[in-house]
């Protein structure tokens, strides 16, 4: 397999797959020369992201990238999701290959939907549809 | 550990891809590696030797086809056969028109592209939602300055075989030549070029358990024909190049187990594919057969899981030690449906989840049963993380 071991573990063990009730942000992105699809939902806390889940459409690395970004988000500040790069969801992947980079692209995007989401409601805004980048 | 009992069972579906080499292949090229190793244009008793293996050999895949020996030409590969085929006729023209289908190999696509922009007039006809050409069609697409039709046998993705009977009658009530690429169809179900009305004939090697970079053209008596490789006077004169003196002895010898076998392996594989298509459709729900029914290669089956995207498939059973084939292709993170798909219209969002299962000799109903208890989980949980589009199955927890 041309993957890492842990694109390979969260392909096949993706943490926090599935639908959020009552989620207090929701954000996606969908790369439109693939089709890749990445929804976040989130359960804010303190101003952390206490319960982070995905849903997906898309290839393994796809996947694999919503679920890792899931784990690496639980816990942070909604800021601190803003920050979430490309790079660290595929440094957090143990690497992806090229041609499949646009999937932690996607993930990234999608989280800071989310976290976007949840500020403007916290303002008291409304929200730009929680499509993110 | 999961992983480590699946990986010892390793099942090869992907026998439209490329096959492993018959033992009986293997041992008839050896001698050609070494102890037989002189240039068949050579005319001392090394090259007689290797000129010898070939004329025999031809003679044999001639027979297979129903042709007679010097009307076969030996060449690299399926590729090249398609490329000699369709630009050979075209070329010995000069103008003109060609008709083939939308859902040719790419052999002939790219090639009949490259002759529309040399100037020549292609129609490429559509095809039924089975993947089915109508001759009907190809009879009225017909021109007056129609040079030759190019159609395949066997569509490789979902095994739709084409009415070429049909077809070559058509050709030959108005005099036009018809290619036929039999790559996926050659050594698995019977081909008669007489019988079929057929001109040109593409044919390779390593689909039938023989080796890679072989193939070769049929190519009928009094067809107007123009070499597209030239140099040296080898395959008289129309195809330039030092034989490749082993490659075509296995050719010879793949032809040969499939003589004995093919029949019988036929209705074998039709049944295992059949045993695969009823395990899947009763096990996972929105899934697809995609095809001709009963008019198809007797080991493929096209299958589209609903709401998946192939690619993740196909990776979730490589890791369960599966080897099978995406409908769909991303590269550089751009995904394009199978155009046979699409130009069969199936919707695009139905295509993206298209898979490939391709039997061969060494698939077993243990294989099947084992493919089909482990894609249903898989499919299963892809569908449960697969945003709004998946309401299917969504009942079980991850």
């Amino acid at each position: 397999v041309r993957y890492s071991p842990i694109v390979v573990d969260h392909f096949l063990h993706p943490r926090n797959a599935g639908l959020m009730r009552d989620a207090d942000a929701t954000g996606q992105h969908e790369d439109e020369r693939c089709g890749d699809l990445t929804r976040f939902a989130l359960r804010v806390r303190d101003g952390r992201a206490a319960e982070v889940r995905f849903q997906t459409y898309g290839c393994g690395p796809t996947i694999a990238a919503a679920s890792v970004v899931s784990e690496l988000s639980t816990g942070r500040t909604i800021e601190d999701l803003l920050e979430v790069s490309a790079e660290e969801v595929v440094a957090a992947l143990g690497g992806l290959p090229d041609d499949r980079r646009h999937a932690a692209d996607v993930a990234a995007r999608a989280l800071h939907g989310a976290a976007l989401d949840y500020l403007h409601r916290r303002d008291g805004r409304s929200g730009p549809a929680g499509e993110g980048g | 550990m999961e992983e480590e009992q699946a990986m010892s069972r390793r099942v090869y579906l992907d026998h439209n891809a490329s096959t492993p080499v018959h033992p009986e292949v293997v041992a008839a090229m050896l001698p050609f590696f070494g102890e037989v190793y002189g240039n068949p244009s050579s005319v001392h008793a090394f090259g007689r030797a290797a000129r010898d293996a070939i004329d025999d050999a031809r003679a044999r895949l001639a027979r297979f086809l129903g042709g007679r020996p010097d009307e076969i030409v030996f060449t690299s590969g399926g590729t090249e056969s398609d490329n000699f085929g369709v630009k050979g006729l075209a070329l010995a023209r000069g103008s003109g028109h060609v008709i083939t289908s939308r859902i040719e190999h790419h052999a002939v696509l790219r090639t009949c592209e490259a002759l529309e922009r040399q100037g020549f007039a292609v129609s490429y006809l559509p095809v039924d939602g089975q993947g089915r050409l109508d001759p009907d069609d190809v009879r009225r697409a017909l021109r007056p300055d129609t040079l030759g039709i190019s159609v395949m046998h066997a569509n490789s993705e979902v095994g739709t075989i084409q009415p070429v009977a049909e077809i070559g009658a058509i050709a030959r009530a108005h005099g036009v030549p018809l290619h036929v690429d039999a790559v996926q169809t050659f050594g698995k179900i019977p081909v008669d070029v007489d019988a079929m009305g057929i001109d040109l004939l593409s044919f390779s090697g390593h689909k039938i358990y023989g080796p890679k970079g072989v193939a070769g053209l049929y190519v009928r008596r009094g067809t107007k024909m123009v070499s597209i490789q030239h140099g040296g006077e080898h395959e008289r004169r129309r195809r330039a190049g030092t034989e490749n003196v082993a490659g075509i002895v296995g050719l010879a010898a793949a032809v040969d187990v499939r003589s004995r076998e093919m029949h019988a392996e036929a209705e074998r594989l039709a049944g295992l594919r059949d045993r695969l298509w009823d395990g899947i459709r009763s096990r996972v729900p929105e899934s697809q057969l995609n095809g001709a029914l009963v008019a198809r290669l007797p080991g493929t089956a096209n299958v589209v899981f609903r709401h998946v995207e192939s690619e993740s498939i196909v990776l979730g059973l490589d890791l369960k030690g599966i080897a099978v084939s995406a409908g769909s292709a991303c590269t550089s993170g751009n995904v394009e449906p199978s155009y046979v798909l699409v130009a069969m219209g199936i919707p695009v969002d139905w295509a993206m989840g298209a898979v490939r299962f391709s039997l061969g000799r060494s698939t077993t109903a243990e294989d099947i049963d084992y493919v089909v208890d482990t894609i249903e989980p898989i499919v299963r949980k892809l569908r449960l993380a697969s945003p709004g589009r998946a309401a299917v199955g969504a009942t079980v927890g991850t």
